[in-house]
């Protein structure tokens, strides 16, 4: 058969791509009706699409394979509602780019770079204040009288408690999971930075352990955090959704080691 | 001529493109209602999302992760929808961008080697119409063959083929032009209908 240029015409057969088109409807009525003329006189064409066809119904059948597990539509449905609407605080929005005068492009470069050289003097100041916020509440749980509002070494009864309390969710390793000689004592809920987060409190080897889980869209930046603070080591970390800071005085190896099985725990088996 | 290097730069112009908005003045309804219509629109496509997702990742905490991420990110992005437009079409294009900055996204964008030129006749000199018919009833084979399939093709035929989207979607969610979609389509259905070819002899 030799290559024939892409045509309606009724005695040509049907150039390749045409005939896809044909077969998933994507051609204009007129050029649909010159087809089906077509393929009334040639066998070859209506043999050649006949066989594309089945080869589409069966792609679908066979592309339809991978099914979600059962409870994974309520999970994602819960977790949907978890999210905050930051968004719809303004009710009117403007965001017709091009209809913005030069006037105003200038201003907005203005804008961006006054933006840029306050940044790193406000970051400064705010993980500054961070730190210290960080430290005066974990202070604030080592004095005997402080009891947390949930007093559990029970995961499944810790995290539950923050349902409803907190606009996210989180998981908490198991017993197993957790470095040696280290316990969960109880949580409370707190608020860093005007931000609801949850205090989780830990020992590891007799050392109390504070650590802080707080929603990472709109959260503080703690890459800039200071390691250590008053003789207390803060470390951090950030995992898809969270970001998470111990603040403790017992070797910062521990201290690793525990962010690293609670960091473990948030991306799911 | 390839084109894997231009890739990574290529998914990173998507997720701009993608987060740009185009709106020009409109009024949001409340949080509640805001929330609902997105739900009402999201949560049907949660199947289809998922299976495309393991496709993509090949890895069923992946494939839960991207979707879990597709949704948050499509309800904080929700401003930006345009009523009247294709939602599949439009989150399918936050998946597939996400897949793409995904540590398994940027690694097979590194692999992907295709040529996109509009295609000429697949039937060949010599090749009856006869021999193009083959035997579509054994699901493990097209299983067999979509896996072999080559990413880029691979994605362009289930969108097609399965979420059952119009060529001027998919070009939105691939982010290249019709034609192209339409050569990848070609070529698609040409390359599976060769890899089954061998399994069951040339004539049947």
């Amino acid at each position: 058969m030799t290559q024939t240029p892409q045509t309606n015409r009724s005695t040509e057969h049907l150039n390749v791509e045409k005939l896809n088109a044909f077969i998933d409807g994507e051609l204009p009525p007129n050029e649909q009706q010159g087809i089906e003329q077509h393929l009334t006189g040639c066998h070859a064409c209506t043999l050649r699409v006949l066989s594309t066809t089945q080869l589409k119904a069966a792609t679908a059948r066979a592309g339809h394979r991978f099914a979600p597990p059962p409870e994974a539509l309520a999970r994602f449905t819960a977790q949907l509602r978890l999210q905050p609407q930051t968004r719809t605080k303004k009710p009117v929005r403007i965001y017709s780019m091009p209809s913005l005068r030069p006037l105003a492009w200038a201003a907005l470069g203005a804008a961006i770079l006054l933006t840029v050289s306050l940044f790193g003097w406000r970051q400064f100041h705010q993980t500054n204040n961070l730190a210290a916020e960080l430290l005066d509440q974990h202070l604030a749980t080592l004095s005997s009288g402080a009891t947390p509002q949930v007093l559990s070494t029970d995961r499944h009864t810790v995290k539950p408690w923050f349902q409803g309390r907190l606009p996210f969710s989180f998981n908490l390793p198991d017993g197993v999971a957790l470095p040696p000689d280290t316990t969960l004592k109880g949580a409370d809920l707190t608020y860093l930075n005007g931000q609801p987060a949850a205090l989780l409190l830990f020992t590891i080897h007799k050392h109390e352990v504070s650590i802080f889980l707080m929603q990472r869209t709109g959260g503080p930046i703690l890459s800039a955090l200071p390691r250590t603070r008053s003789g207390f080591t803060i470390h951090s970390a950030t995992t898809h959704d969270l970001r998470i800071v111990a603040v403790s005085d017992v070797n910062p190896a521990d201290l690793d080691n525990l962010i690293a099985a609670l960091v473990k725990a948030q991306s799911p088996v | 001529m390839f084109n894997s290097q231009c890739l990574p730069v290529y998914a990173v112009s998507l997720l701009t493109r993608n987060l740009r908005q185009t709106e020009a003045l409109r009024t949001m309804p409340s949080p509640t209602t805001h929330n609902e219509t997105f739900e009402q629109l999201a949560l049907p496509l949660f199947a289809s999302l998922y299976n495309n997702a393991f496709w993509l990742t090949r890895n069923q905490a992946e494939a839960e992760d991207l979707v879990q991420e597709t949704f948050s990110k499509a309800l904080r992005a929700f401003d930006s929808f345009q009523p009247g437009t294709n939602f599949k079409a439009w989150i399918f294009r936050i998946l597939r961008n996400t897949f793409l900055t995904t540590r398994t996204g940027i690694a097979a964008s590194r692999t992907v080697f295709l040529e996109d030129h509009p295609d000429t006749l697949d039937t060949a000199a010599g090749v009856t119409p006869e021999d193009t018919l083959i035997r579509l009833d054994n699901q493990a084979a097209l299983h067999t063959a979509l896996e072999q399939l080559h990413p880029p093709l691979r994605e362009v035929l289930l969108l097609c083929e399965v979420e059952e989207i119009k060529y001027k979607d998919i070009a939105v969610i691939l982010d290249v032009p019709i034609g192209t979609v339409m050569s990848r389509i070609s070529r698609a259905r040409r390359t599976l209908r060769q890899l089954l070819q061998p399994q069951f002899g040339k004539s049947l």
